[in-house]
């Protein structure tokens, strides 16, 4: 029972960092429609921050981190995705891509394309005992981070009227700015919001492996999109979804699949997505709504 | 795309010519180059041919893959495997079985055997994937790429998991290399030029209208994901036996994203455009690399080494090159469309040829006699009801006007009588057969057509090509699709259309060509919702001439939505008017007229005065 308790802690740890890479893309993807590739990167350079302003104090770095995800993320969208916001997909995407492998090189050539180790807070690492269950300090910041910024997103989204500005361009865009919601600012809003996601997660990866890498976002982003898609295309809280179910199966397949099959748990956890697809190929909150009116 | 259909031996000449030259090019330049310059341009015509395979799929469907990089690591370990010197089997590969080891293949043999196995493989992967949505296959294709590496990194007996293989033969030289790449390049174009790769080009222009000329959208995606496959697995295999090393990641992440940027940088729509997007970036990307390398910049700058800049530079490439193009360089055209050649004096789109007007444009006789028949058909949206307990017959060679208020359920009913909604209760029957839930793709092939209250052309196809495909969703070859397209706009007086893109015309030409593309199917039973909406008078007097003609010379039933009263009048024996989801009344138009509920739910008192004015 308590093992069990605590497997269930780490995956429900796990997923709620999977959920909050997946609600920074789905972010983006829902008032622009982009597959944005470069959210990696914004989580990679996030980190990069912590490397960069290592020896202030932790919570000052971490603001830093949050502050340089949000700018590098509203960078990207002026200079390179709002030339390209009305071209067609493949043109957005391999934007996105290029954009991408700009920053991961501006890294490697600036600092080294290998990894570089970063000092976390001693405290971090240690466990706090709750009713027999010996959980790590970094999983309680993990869950109490994921459920601040839901909670902070949900408020935004449903109290405010930024947030009904947003909601209204997630569900038809054009339609929102014939009613007068203006589209760059809206999508502004959405990339700082993303970006500061981003750095959040990124921050959360250092904490975790205590390591920075040029290509260290690449992982996570790949995550990202297949949790954003089993959710339920633009819809904001089916990434939540989407990223905890991954994270979780990902996690509970690690303790419980038998021992010859465990190198082959990422094809597993891979194959969910595509059965939930077949099933219900909007995605588990999808709906009918990719379909055209006709 | 266009021309292709033309009997324009030129165009098409053109087209197949251009890329082919340019890979003879590629060729010359690593047979005459240096040892190390010969391996490069092996390389980048093994890229070249995944290129080309990536565009089978992603150019013809729209439809973005991420997983056809899985087929090339497939074919590379296949070809890798059968190649590999018995010594090394065992030091590498201890759990390979026996007929697999001991298989001595050429590089002739194994290349065919990779492509197969890819061809297979992605035949078995593209059943249960093509089956999810196109939004949903960009993310699908992907976890199939993640699930090939992880299984490919893990599998050490058989594969050599992440350490990989090393010593496979080098057997590829430049010259098969290009045969290869020419090999793919013709059948990429055979594949585009063919009924299948119209009908799938048609469910990328638009996956609606597609499904009601009768195209299956999962079938035609298959086809183009196996071909695509097997390409995959040719560039994998003669990769591999270029470099003598592979392992997991060869073929993973970054090479997908190369080769998907190579193709939409060229334009993915094109042949031509994968050519030369492949070639355009790997040269650029040689270039740059070596200046990261260090290099003197015509002697005047001296650059040091610097891992990595290359990356940016070609990343701020890209970012102008969608930014300037988002259609890439060549904008989606093959070499035989492109309009500078137009320009020059090329005969790009050559006269039509004349039409076989009798040919092809009567429906074929089918013996069953029947009717498209609904019964007690309600529906229901978000509690909503739309329909209720509606009846409907439309006998062979009648006019029907189905008429009501804005919010009748019009288009619902007809939504229901062509399979685009499944109806809550009642049933629909064609001819006899219950057909209730049907796809609309299969209901078209059973002789049921429709246009949209949105004409929804296949822009990026020429007006005959628009029409054509609507015969080769039928099953007709390409040479009979041209005969009845050719037909049809001849009788409705419409092939001045037939050089022009659907997406540069004018709306009403658009609707027109809607009409004349749902009677290239030959229908038994043609639903027009209201055809006439947005057209100008003219074009609308021209639409009542055409279905008058219809009427006559394809002897189909048809559904008429027209809020024009004008037209209805004019056109249709019998009216149906539908209100609030029920029937109100059926009857001669007269009758119709004369029906206080009539007038007072739906035409309203300036109704007659409307009409006598028109009259």
């Amino acid at each position: 029972m308590t093992e069990l308790g605590q497997h269930l802690i780490d995956a429900l740890a796990l997923g709620s960092l999977y959920a909050l890479i997946a609600l920074g893309i789905t972010l983006v993807y829902t008032v622009m429609g982009m597959m944005n590739f470069a959210h990696g990167e914004f989580i990679m350079l996030a980190a990069y921050a912590l490397y960069v302003l290592a020896g202030l104090p932790f919570g000052v770095a971490v603001a830093a981190a949050l502050l340089t995800g949000s700018l590098v993320a509203l960078l990207a969208e002026r200079v390179a995705f709002r030339p390209v916001r009305n071209a067609d997909l493949s043109a957005q995407l391999v934007t996105s891509l290029a954009v991408a492998a700009i920053l991961q090189n501006i890294v490697t050539v600036a600092v080294n394309a290998r990894a570089q180790s970063v000092e976390t807070p001693a405290g971090l690492s240690e466990t706090t005992s709750i009713g027999g269950l010996l959980v790590p300090n970094l999983e309680f910041v993990t869950l109490g981070l994921t459920a601040i910024v839901l909670g902070g997103l949900g408020w935004l989204l449903y109290r405010t009227r930024t947030g009904l500005t947003m909601r209204a361009a997630a569900e038809n865009f054009d339609m929102a700015r014939l009613l007068g919601v203006r589209a760059d600012r809206v999508i502004a809003i959405s990339f700082a919001i993303s970006g500061a996601l981003a750095a959040a997660v990124g921050v959360l990866i250092v904490m975790q492996t205590g390591q920075v890498s040029p290509t260290m976002g690449l992982t996570p982003v790949l995550v990202g999109f297949v949790a954003v898609v089993i959710g339920g295309f633009g819809r904001i809280f089916g990434a939540v979804i989407g990223g905890l179910l991954l994270g979780i199966l990902s996690s509970l397949l690690g303790v419980y699949l038998p021992d010859g099959l465990v190198p082959f748990r990422d094809a597993i956890v891979f194959t969910v997505p595509v059965l939930i697809l077949i099933f219900r190929p909007h995605g588990l909150l999808g709906g009918e709504v990719g379909r055209a009116r006709v | 795309m266009s021309g292709a259909l033309f009997r324009s031996r030129p165009s098409a000449l053109v087209s197949l010519l251009v890329p082919l030259a340019l890979i003879g090019l590629v060729v010359l330049v690593g047979a005459t180059g240096t040892p190390s310059l010969e391996g490069t341009v092996i390389q980048i015509l093994c890229n070249l041919i995944i290129v080309v395979g990536l565009q089978v799929f992603v150019g013809n469907s729209g439809v973005y893959s991420f997983g056809q990089l899985g087929f090339a690591t497939a074919g590379a370990y296949v070809a890798a495997l059968l190649t590999l010197p018995a010594a090394f089997i065992l030091l590498q590969t201890p759990g390979l079985p026996h007929f697999i080891a001991g298989a001595d293949s050429g590089p002739l043999v194994s290349t065919l055997i990779a492509a197969g196995v890819s061809a297979l493989l992605a035949a078995a992967v593209g059943l249960p994937l093509m089956r999810t949505s196109t939004l949903a296959i960009p993310i699908s294709t992907f976890a199939f790429l993640i699930v090939i590496y992880n299984v490919v990194a893990n599998w050490d007996r058989i594969t050599g998991g992440n350490a990989g293989l090393v010593s496979i033969p080098t057997t590829t030289g430049v010259g098969a290399a290009g045969l290869w790449a020419a090999v793919a390049v013709v059948l990429a174009l055979a594949y585009k030029w063919l009924p299948s790769g119209y009908r799938l080009q048609a469910t990328r222009e638009d996956e609606v209208a597609a499904g009601s000329i009768g195209i299956g959208l999962m079938r035609e995606r298959m086809i183009a994901f196996i071909l695509s496959g097997a390409l995959c697995g040719i560039g994998g295999a003669l990769a591999v036996h270029q470099s003598g090393v592979l392992n997991p990641t060869t073929f993973y992440f970054g090479a997908t994203v190369t080769t998907l940027t190579m193709l939409v940088v060229g334009g993915a729509r094109s042949v031509l455009g994968a050519v030369i997007g492949a070639i355009a970036i790997a040269v650029v990307n040689e270039f740059l690399r070596g200046v990261e390398n260090g290099a003197d910049l015509l002697g005047v700058i001296s650059i040091g080494e610097a891992p990595g800049l290359a990356a940016i530079g070609l990343g701020l490439i890209l970012l102008a090159t969608m930014i300037a193009m988002p259609n890439g360089l060549t904008g989606g055209r093959e070499a035989g469309e492109l309009s500078w050649l137009h320009r020059l004096g090329w005969p790009v789109r050559p006269p039509l040829v004349e039409p076989e007007v009798n040919d092809g444009a009567r429906p074929a006789e089918r013996p069953a006699p029947g009717a498209l028949r609904a019964e007690r058909i309600s529906l229901a949206f978000a509690g909503l009801q739309v329909l209720r307990d509606v009846d409907l017959t439309l006998e062979p060679g009648e006019v029907l006007g189905l008429i009501g208020p804005n919010g009748a359920g019009k288009t619902t009913l007809v939504n229901v009588l062509s399979g685009f909604q499944r109806p809550d209760a009642g049933t629909v029957s064609l001819d006899g057969t219950a057909v209730t839930g049907s796809s609309p793709a299969r209901l078209a092939r059973r002789g049921l057509g429709r246009t949209f209250q949105a004409a929804l052309p296949f822009p990026h196809l020429t007006g005959l090509e628009n029409v054509a495909v609507g015969a080769m969703g039928m099953g007709a070859g390409r040479r009979r699709a041209v005969t009845i397209a050719t037909g049809v706009l001849a009788r409705l007086d419409l092939l001045r259309l037939a050089t022009v893109p659907a997406g540069s015309m004018p709306p009403g030409s658009q609707r027109l060509l809607g009409v004349a593309r749902a009677l290239a199917i030959q229908p038994r039973y043609l639903l027009l919702d209201e055809p006439a909406a947005g057209l100008s008078e003219e074009e609308g007097e021209q639409l009542t001439e055409i279905l008058r003609n219809v009427l006559a010379d394809f002897g189909c039933g048809i559904l008429l939505i027209e809020h024009d009263m004008s037209i209805v009048m004019k056109l249709c024996p019998r009216v149906q008017v539908l209100d609030d989801g029920r029937t109100l009344r059926v009857g001669a138009p007269d009758e119709v007229q004369a029906d206080p509920a009539v007038i007072e739910s739906y035409l309203g008192s300036n109704f007659l005065v409307a009409v006598d004015a028109r009259a």
